[in-house]
C-alpha cells in the first residue's frame, strides 16, 4: 500500500491546524467581552507591582480564576470566601493575564478583600514573612525585595477585588 | 472509520543506512542534549526541597536569594527541558535519521553545525535569563523576545536542513518519520511564532484573548513539535530495534488529529461555554490517533517482547511508548468536565505533564541517545551495568514520583471540592507526598548521572566492550 503523498499530508496538516485556529482562537476574539466593573485600569505603580508578581513568578503558585463550580464552596479560610466567579470582562485590561494553572497557595482574584484590618498592611507582612502567618506554609518569604518593589507589588494585590 | 485505518498493514521498514555523512552536528547536538539535561534536573530537586519545607529557601546565600526561589526556578525547569534537553535530543536525532531515510546527504552540514551552537546560545541564554528574572511570564511561553527570535532561527536552521534534504531524497516513497520531522520543523515554529507574538515585544495578546492564546499555544506547541517529532522518532526506532516493519503506516499518521483540543486546559474558567464543549468533543475524538498508536505499538512489537531484556534503548522505547498510551487516556479523563472540575490547578496536572515529558518523550530520547550516539561514534556504549542503573532508577523512581502525585491531587482536589476546610490545612496534608516526591526525585537524578557517566565515558572512548563492526562509523 502506498503512503499519502508528502504534499497531501502537510497541506492537510497545516489545513487543520488553520482551521482549528480560527475555531479555537479565532472565533472567540470575535466576541470579546466589554469590561465589567472588575475590570482595572492599573496605575503606572499598579502596573509595576503587576509585573513583579510576574516576574517572582506568583502565578506558578496562585491562579486568578474563579470557576463556576467552587463559587460555593470555594474555601481559603471558611466556606465560599473564595469570592465570585471570574467573568471575562473582568481581564479587559490586563496584558497578559494571569490566570495560573496551579494552586500551591489559594486563589488570589479577590484577595484585596480578604485579609482582615488594614489589607494593604497585612500585605507587606505576610509577603515578608508568609511562616508567620500560616506555620507551614509552601511560600517564601519576599522579604529580600527592595521596599519600593514590595509596596509597588501590595498596591496591585489591592487591586484585587 | 476505524476500520478503514486498521486494515492495511503495509511492510514498512525504515531503508537501511544511506550513504555516510559526517554527523558531527547530530552528534553534538545529543551530546548537548544531554548537558542540557542536568539544569532543569537540578532544577527540580531544588523545587521538591522548596516545597517540603519553604523555609530551606533561606539556606540559600543572601546574594543568590532572588534568584534561587521558586517562581524564578519553575520557568528554568519547564523552558530548559522542553527547549534544551528534549528539543536538542530532537534536533540531533533528526538531523542523523533524515540522511538515513532519505538516501540524501544531509542538506547542509556547515549550517547543522551552526544550528547546534546558536541552539546551545539559545539555552544558555534561558538559563542565565530565566533566573535573574527576565521573563515574559506565560507558560511555556517565558523566553524573553530576542531569545524568542533565536528559538524561531534555530527552527527555521533545523526546518532548511530537513526539508531541503528531504527534497533531495534519493528514494521514491517517504517513510512516515520523513513526514512528521517536516511538519514538526514546519508548524511548530508556526505555532511557537503565534503562541509567543513575536512579532510585539511584550509577547502578550490583552484580557481573554490572551488566557485563550495561551492555552492554544501551550496544547499546540505541545502536539506540533514535542509530539509529532516523538512519533517520528518513535515510529524510526521501533522497527529498527525490534527487527520488525512498522505494522502500519497509515495508522501512524493518526496522530495528528488531537490538535484541536487545546481549549480543554481552561474547563469550567471564565471562556465561553460552546468553546468547552467543542473541545471536550475533540478530546474525545483523541481516543481514534491513540487507539490507532496502540495497535501499531503493539503489532510492530509482536514477536520481539523479549528483546527488551537485551537491549536498554528499546526498553526505554517500549515502557515511553506504553506510558504514552497512559498520557492519552489521562489526558482524555482530563478533559471530562467532572474530573476536570476536581483535579483541576491539584498536584495531579503536574503528575500529568512529568508523564508526558519525562516518562514518554524523555524515554524516547534516552533510547535515541544510546541507539545513535554508539553508531555516530562506530564504538559500543561504555557500560551496561550503568545503562541497567539508568533504567531501573528513573523507571522506579519517576513511577513513584507520578502515583504520589497524582494521590496528591486527588486529596487535594477532594478536599477542595468538600469545601469548609481551610485552605492551609490542605497544604500541610501534602507535607508527606513532597518528601515522597523529592526523594523519588533524587532517586530519577541519580539515574541520570549514570546517564551522562555512560554518555560521557563513551564519547571519551573508554568503552568496556570491543568496537562495533568497523562499517557501523560515521563520525
Ligand atoms: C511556592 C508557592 C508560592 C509562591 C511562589 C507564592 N505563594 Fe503566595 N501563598 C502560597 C501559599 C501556600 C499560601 C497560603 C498560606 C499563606 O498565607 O502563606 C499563600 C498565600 C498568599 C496570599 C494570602 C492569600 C489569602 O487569602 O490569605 C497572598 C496575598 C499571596 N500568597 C501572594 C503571593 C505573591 C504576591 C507572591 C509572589 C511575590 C506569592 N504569593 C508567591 C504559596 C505561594
Amino acid at each position: 500500500m502506498r503512503p499519502p503523498s508528502i504534499r497531501y499530508l502537510l497541506f492537510g496538516s497545516l489545513l487543520f491546524l488553520l482551521a482549528g485556529m480560527a475555531v479555537t482562537v479565532g472565533l472567540p476574539a470575535l466576541d470579546e467581552a466589554p469590561p465589567s466593573a472588575l475590570a482595572v485600569r492599573y496605575t503606572p505603580q499598579e502596573e509595576r507591582g503587576r509585573a513583579i508578581y510576574l516576574r517572582e513568578g506568583c502565578g506558578y503558585c496562585h491562579t486568578q480564576q474563579v470557576r463556576a463550580v467552587e463559587v460555593e464552596r470555594g474555601t481559603v479560610h471558611v466556606r465560599g470566601d473564595i469570592g465570585p466567579e471570574s467573568a471575562p470582562g473582568d481581564y479587559a485590561f490586563q496584558k497578559p493575564v494571569l490566570w495560573g494553572t496551579s494552586r500551591q497557595g489559594p486563589d488570589l482574584s479577590h484577595v484585596a478583600g480578604r485579609p482582615p484590618g488594614n489589607s494593604r498592611e497585612w500585605q507587606l507582612q505576610h509577603l515578608a514573612e508568609p511562616q508567620r502567618f500560616n506555620p507551614g506554609t509552601v511560600m517564601p518569604s519576599f522579604r529580600h525585595l527592595p521596599r519600593e518593589e514590595l509596596d509597588a507589588l501590595a498596591d496591585y494585590l489591592m487591586t484585587l477585588r | 472509520m476505524s476500520q478503514t485505518t486498521v486494515t492495511t498493514p503495509s511492510p514498512q521498514t525504515p531503508p537501511a543506512a544511506g550513504p555516510s555523512h559526517e554527523g558531527r552536528a547530530a552528534r553534538w547536538f545529543l551530546y548537548s542534549g544531554v548537558f542540557w539535561l542536568f539544569v532543569p534536573g537540578l532544577a527540580g530537586l531544588v523545587m521538591a526541597l522548596f516545597l517540603y519545607d519553604a523555609r530551606t529557601q533561606e539556606w540559600v546565600p543572601e546574594p543568590l536569594r532572588s534568584a534561587v526561589i521558586f517562581g524564578r526556578l519553575r520557568p528554568l525547569h519547564v523552558n530548559l527541558l522542553l527547549f534544551g534537553w528534549l528539543s536538542m535530543a530532537y534536533a540531533g536525532s533528526i538531523l542523523h535519521i533524515v540522511p538515513r531515510l532519505t538516501g540524501a546527504p544531509l542538506y547542509a552540514e556547515p549550517l547543522a553545525r551552526l544550528n547546534v551552537f546558536l541552539w546551545n546560545l539559545l539555552v544558555l541564554g534561558a538559563a542565565v535569563s530565566l533566573p535573574l528574572g527576565f521573563t515574559q511570564g506565560r507558560e511555556y511561553a517565558e523566553l524573553v523576545w530576542p531569545l524568542d527570535l533565536l528559538q524561531l532561527l534555530c527552527f527555521g536552521i533545523l526546518a532548511v536542513n530537513v526539508w531541503g534534504t528531504a527534497l533531495r531524497r534519493r528514494v521514491q516513497q517517504l517513510y512516515i518519520s520523513v513526514w512528521s520531522f517536516m511538519a514538526a520543523t514546519s508548524i511548530g515554529p508556526l505555532v511557537y511564532a503565534v503562541g509567543n507574538k513575536v512579532w510585539d515585544p511584550s509577547g502578550a495578546y490583552t484580557g481573554m484573548n490572551d488566557a485563550i492564546m495561551n492555552y492554544f499555544y501551550v496544547h499546540n506547541i505541545f502536539n506540533a513539535w514535542f509530539t509529532t517529532g516523538a512519533l517520528g522518532l518513535a515510529f524510526y526506532l521501533l522497527p529498527k530495534l525490534t527487527g520488525n516493519p512498522l505494522f502500519s503506516h497509515r495508522l501512524a499518521i493518526w496522530g495528528f488529529a488531537s490538535v484541536w483540543t487545546g481549549q480543554h486546559h481552561l474547563l469550567y474558567g471564565p471562556g465561553p461555554e460552546w468553546l468547552e464543549i467543542f473541545s471536550v468533543g475533540f478530546s474525545i475524538l483523541t481516543f481514534l490517533p491513540n487507539a490507532a498508536f496502540t495497535l501499531n505499538y503493539v503489532k510492530t512489537m509482536e514477536g520481539a517482547w523479549h528483546k527488551v531484556r537485551e537491549s536498554v534503548a528499546l526498553r526505554f522505547l517500549a515502557v515511553g511508548c506504553a506510558f504514552y498510551i497512559v498520557t492519552c487516556l489521562q489526558g482524555i479523563a482530563q478533559s471530562f468536565r467532572g474530573f476536570n472540575a476536581m483535579v483541576h490547578f491539584t498536584n495531579w496536572v503536574i503528575g500529568h505533564s512529568h508523564l508526558a515529558f519525562v516518562a514518554d518523550y524523555s524515554f524516547f530520547c534516552f533510547a535515541l541517545v544510546y541507539t545513535f550516539v554508539p553508531q555516530l561514534l562506530g564504538r559500543a556504549l561504555h557500560s551496561r551495568r550503568l545503562m541497567e542503573w539508568h533504567f531501573w532508577l528513573t523507571l522506579v523512581g519517576l513511577t513513584v514520583f507520578m502515583v504520589d502525585l497524582w494521590v496528591a491531587g486527588l486529596v487535594q482536589g477532594q478536599s477542595w471540592s468538600t469545601g469548609g476546610i481551610p485552605f492551609m490545612e490542605t497544604v500541610r496534608a501534602m507535607q508527606p507526598y513532597y518528601l515522597i516526591r523529592l526523594l523519588a526525585g533524587l532517586a530519577v537524578g541519580a539515574g541520570q548521572v549514570c546517564f551522562a557517566i555512560t554518555i560521557w565515558k563513551t564519547a571519551r572512548g573508554e568503552a568496556a566492550y570491543p568496537a562495533l563492526r568497523p562499517g557501523a562509523a560515521l563520525a
